[in-house]
């Protein structure tokens, strides 16, 4: 049982980084790679202030979140007014940048060992009462001008700049949205695990956010959330042989693009309204 | 700095090229980024460990060099041919947004460094040693057999590209395609084989960048992140241009080296990607200044 | 006193001059017409004007304002909406959202009142809600505000892109070869909500069109670009009496198109 709550734990914390590449990636149809950094520059630091500097807990974890919303602003607005492909460039640049920074800052990180014996602070309800949190930001977020925006820009930057849309400024408001979330999620890893280490932050870990965005279904939340749970939580707990875990994934993924390019819900929303309609009429799902 | 540096810094680039060409070749066709590419350097880098396990038996010397460096570059063409046509045909002849080429492309990129960790596990490799030399010194410079080697070899492969670029056939076929797809299909071309060729030459590219990759720094199945080089080689060059890529990338080692001699080798990409970024705020279109923007 | 007045407007592409020391005007409320063979520049003008591309030489006023220089975004915020020859809207918003975006600029509710769900923003939200599906009204989109843009036909894509650009508040609306694609009866149609939308929102129009009833009936002065020069310009019937302009356009243009 409490295996299976640690599992679900994790599964949440993963959501709200999963949120935000859904923020970067999903709405915008930017590609960051450093979402993975943002999450351990909010680790790192929430526990470099709490135990090397004494900090309360709950004094690093805005003091976290702001140390990602600066190192977003540093990386992003530089890139945001450049061609796409920029950001993700400078994105898997800035992942390769922290850990190489996290593993020689020994002093503060304990390097690639890391730092262990952090105390445990969050847990299954602080996670999860955060995923409610998050989702309600993320959901306010998309169904506004914001949400609009961004979706228009994917679609087409030109016809956006053109409707009078600042381009630059959206998708930067955007990216520093996802970067303080993100480091948010990055604390409450480190203070459930207790223990933090470079290794675990790689541009993998971004890329697999992605592709889980993507598998639910590009511009769908309820799929994002869905798929977070099926492809994280559900193989930990049935106890695959982990090494083919992600191998099986980009299968799956390839599969996906090549057959069904909407992803599982495509633009599918899980709404109350569909609710009700699903109890007068039945499924219908386009 | 040493002419010493200057040329450890010129050969380290000189690789760098190799990864930012390879890069460039399939963006300015396809106008995406690849990040498979990394994934490409890690599995023709192991293929090329094979081969070189495989040869030693009767060769060595600059004979099992070459025959590994061949069998990599060999291994590149296969795997960019599989490329193309599992990852990316299909969503080209869909039409599909860039969406699914990044999304296709970091797949790969995942299979393929995951593969290697499922048969080479996460231990660590190194090719046997080539040479009994190590040092060679030419005009009272020392230099490293292998970082001359990295020089003369790459430089030899960039030149052979820049040949078949400009001056055969299907080269003007991919840089037509790179110009204008729609136009270039109603000229009758085959872009199918033209897109082929391309995956092919940056294949072989990969390759070589492999190998050598895998001299440098021992052989590890995250070996393909070094991809991170050609990127921030491809940011200072100019997106979309190969000789700013090669420019971008040369700079991109000297720079290196400088900074492993002042800071240290483990920090020393903190300052690079420093660097980068005031590069972007400076002068954003790159040194080759051109601008690569999606079409009005 | 001239609404958007363009001088001197030059522009090159390599070696290529696509437009070459083009002035023009238009005044309020006025509808004014740019024909010119394919290639003729055209397009390049109306990318001018809004930003799209830098101006090589040249300046673009709107009521005696400088907005050359300005980006895109604000040009348009300044009162130029415009519509694309090859339709751009948005896939991944519904028809109603499409129009929204172009309102959202003008919405100045910040993100504490996102993360809050204020009253402010909902507030806001309706009132721009409401208004698009009005614009949807006018244009004959009623009933369609939930569809996907793509799934739209043809002609009702062109309408969406009117009332969406219609949404931004504009002065001045430039449209892109309005009638490009439509059957002849979708272009009469097009042609009466063309001059409604004028009357109502008191616009002055700048339209490219190569169906010659839609420039002959809608514009009260036409400019002819050959090779991105101005030929000539004029009233209706002052063009259709110019020797140049028919030279111009015979043998290149199918002369269909032009009667």
């Amino acid at each position: 049982m409490e295996y299976i709550f640690a599992v679900l734990t994790f599964t949440g914390i993963t959501v709200i980084g999963v949120l935000g590449s859904y923020l970067v990636t999903g709405l915008t149809g930017l590609f960051s790679f450093g979402q993975a950094a943002f999450f351990s520059v909010g680790a790192y630091t929430s526990v470099v202030l709490v135990k090397n500097l004494d900090v309360p807990f709950l004094l690093a974890v805005p003091a976290a979140m702001a140390t990602g919303l600066l190192a977003g602003f540093l990386v992003g607005y530089p890139t945001v007014r450049l061609r796409r492909d920029y950001i993700s460039l400078v994105t898997f640049g800035f992942g390769e940048a922290i850990i190489a920074l996290l593993n020689n800052s020994v002093n503060l990180t304990g390097g690639a060992m890391g730092l262990s014996g952090i105390p445990q602070y969050t847990n299954f309800a602080v996670v999860w009462g955060s995923v409610a949190v998050c989702l309600t930001l993320v959901v306010g977020y998309k169904y506004s001008k914001y949400g609009r925006q961004c979706l228009a820009l994917r679609a087409d930057e030109l016809a956006a700049k053109a409707m009078g849309i600042n381009v630059n400024r959206i998708k930067l408001v955007t990216f520093l949205f996802a970067a303080a979330m993100t480091s948010y999620a990055g604390v409450l890893y480190a203070f459930y695990t207790t223990y933090v280490e470079p290794g675990a932050f790689g541009w993998i870990v971004s890329a697999e956010w992605i592709i889980i965005v993507f598998v639910g279904g590009i511009n769908s939340l309820t799929g994002s959330v869905f798929a977070t749970i099926l492809l994280t939580g559900l193989p930990e707990m049935l106890r695959f042989a982990s090494e083919w875990r992600v191998a099986v994934y980009c299968v799956i993924v390839l599969l996906i693009i090549n057959y069904r390019p909407i992803g599982i819900f495509g633009e599918f929303e899980l709404t109350f309204k569909w609710l009700r309609q699903l109890g007068k009429k039945g499924v219908k799902v386009s | 700095m040493s002419i010493q540096q200057l040329l450890n810094g010129v050969s380290l680039g000189s690789v760098y090229a190799l990864i930012a060409v390879g890069f460039a070749l399939v963006f300015n066709i396809l106008k995406f980024s690849n990040f498979a590419h990394g994934g490409v350097m890690t599995l023709t880098a192991y293929i090329g460990l094979a081969a070189a396990l495989f040869f030693s038996t009767w060769l060595s010397g600059l004979s099992l060099f070459a025959v590994t460096l061949l069998s990599a570059a060999l291994a590149g063409a296969l795997v960019g041919i599989v490329l193309e046509r599992m990852a990316f045909r299909r969503i080209r002849n869909n039409n599909s947004p860039v969406i699914y080429y990044f999304i296709s492309s970091i797949t790969m990129g995942i299979l393929m460094e995951n593969i290697v960790t499922i048969f080479a596990s996460s231990t660590f490799y190194s090719y046997p040693r080539f040479f009994e030399l190590t040092v060679v010194n030419i005009a009272h410079v020392n230099i490293a057999l292998t970082d001359l080697l990295m020089l003369v070899f790459s430089s030899v492969a960039l030149m052979i590209l820049l040949w078949v670029l400009y001056r055969t056939r299907i080269g003007l076929a991919i840089r037509a395609l790179s110009f204008d797809v729609n136009t270039a299909n109603l000229m009758g071309m085959d872009s199918n084989r033209v897109v082929m060729a391309t995956f092919i030459a940056a294949g072989i590219l990969g390759g070589i960048a492999g190998v050598f990759l895998g001299i440098n720094y021992t052989l590890y199945p995250q070996l393909g992140q070094l991809i991170v080089k050609g990127f921030i080689a491809s940011v200072i060059g100019g997106l979309g241009s190969i000789t700013g890529a090669m420019i971008g990338a040369v700079l991109l080692g000297v720079l290196e080296v400088t900074l492993i001699g002042a800071v240290g080798a483990g920090i020393a990409p903190v300052f690079v990607f420093i660097v980068m970024l005031v590069f972007l705020l400076v002068r954003p279109r790159g040194i080759s200044g051109i601008i690569v923007q999606e079409k009005a | 006193m001239s609404h958007l007045e363009a001088k001197n407007l030059s522009k090159a592409f390599g070696g290529v001059q696509a437009i070459d020391d083009f002035s023009f005007s238009v005044g309020e409320r006025q509808i004014v017409g740019i024909i010119g063979p394919n290639g003729a520049g055209k397009t390049t003008a109306f990318n001018l004007l809004t930003g799209v591309y830098p101006l090589d030489k040249g300046k673009v006023f709107l009521d005696g304002e400088e907005l050359s220089g300005l980006p895109q975004y604000q040009i348009t915020q300044t009162g130029i909406a415009r519509t694309f020859q090859n339709i751009r809207l948005f896939k991944g918003l519904n028809v109603i959202e499409n129009v929204m975006t172009a309102a959202d600029p003008y919405s100045t509710y910040n993100l504490a009142d996102v993360f809050l769900y204020s009253g402010r923003k909902r507030r806001r939200e309706n009132e721009v809600r409401e208004m698009s599906r009005s614009f949807l009204a006018l244009v004959g989109l009623a009933g369609y505000e939930d569809e996907k843009p793509e799934n739209l036909p043809y002609g009702l894509q062109r309408k969406l892109e009117l009332a969406r650009a219609l949404a931004s508040n504009p002065k001045v609306l430039l449209l892109d070869e309005p009638a490009a694609g439509l059957n002849p009866s979708e272009v009469q149609d097009f042609i009466r909500l063309i001059q409604a939308v004028h009357e109502k929102f008191a616009l002055s129009v700048l339209v490219i069109e190569h169906r010659m009833e839609v420039i002959m009936t809608l514009c009260a002065n036409i400019y002819v670009l050959n090779f991105g020069k101005l030929l000539a310009s004029g009233t209706p019937s002052q063009i259709q009496n110019n020797s140049e302009v028919t030279t111009a356009y015979i043998g290149e243009e199918d002369e269909a198109c032009l009667l």
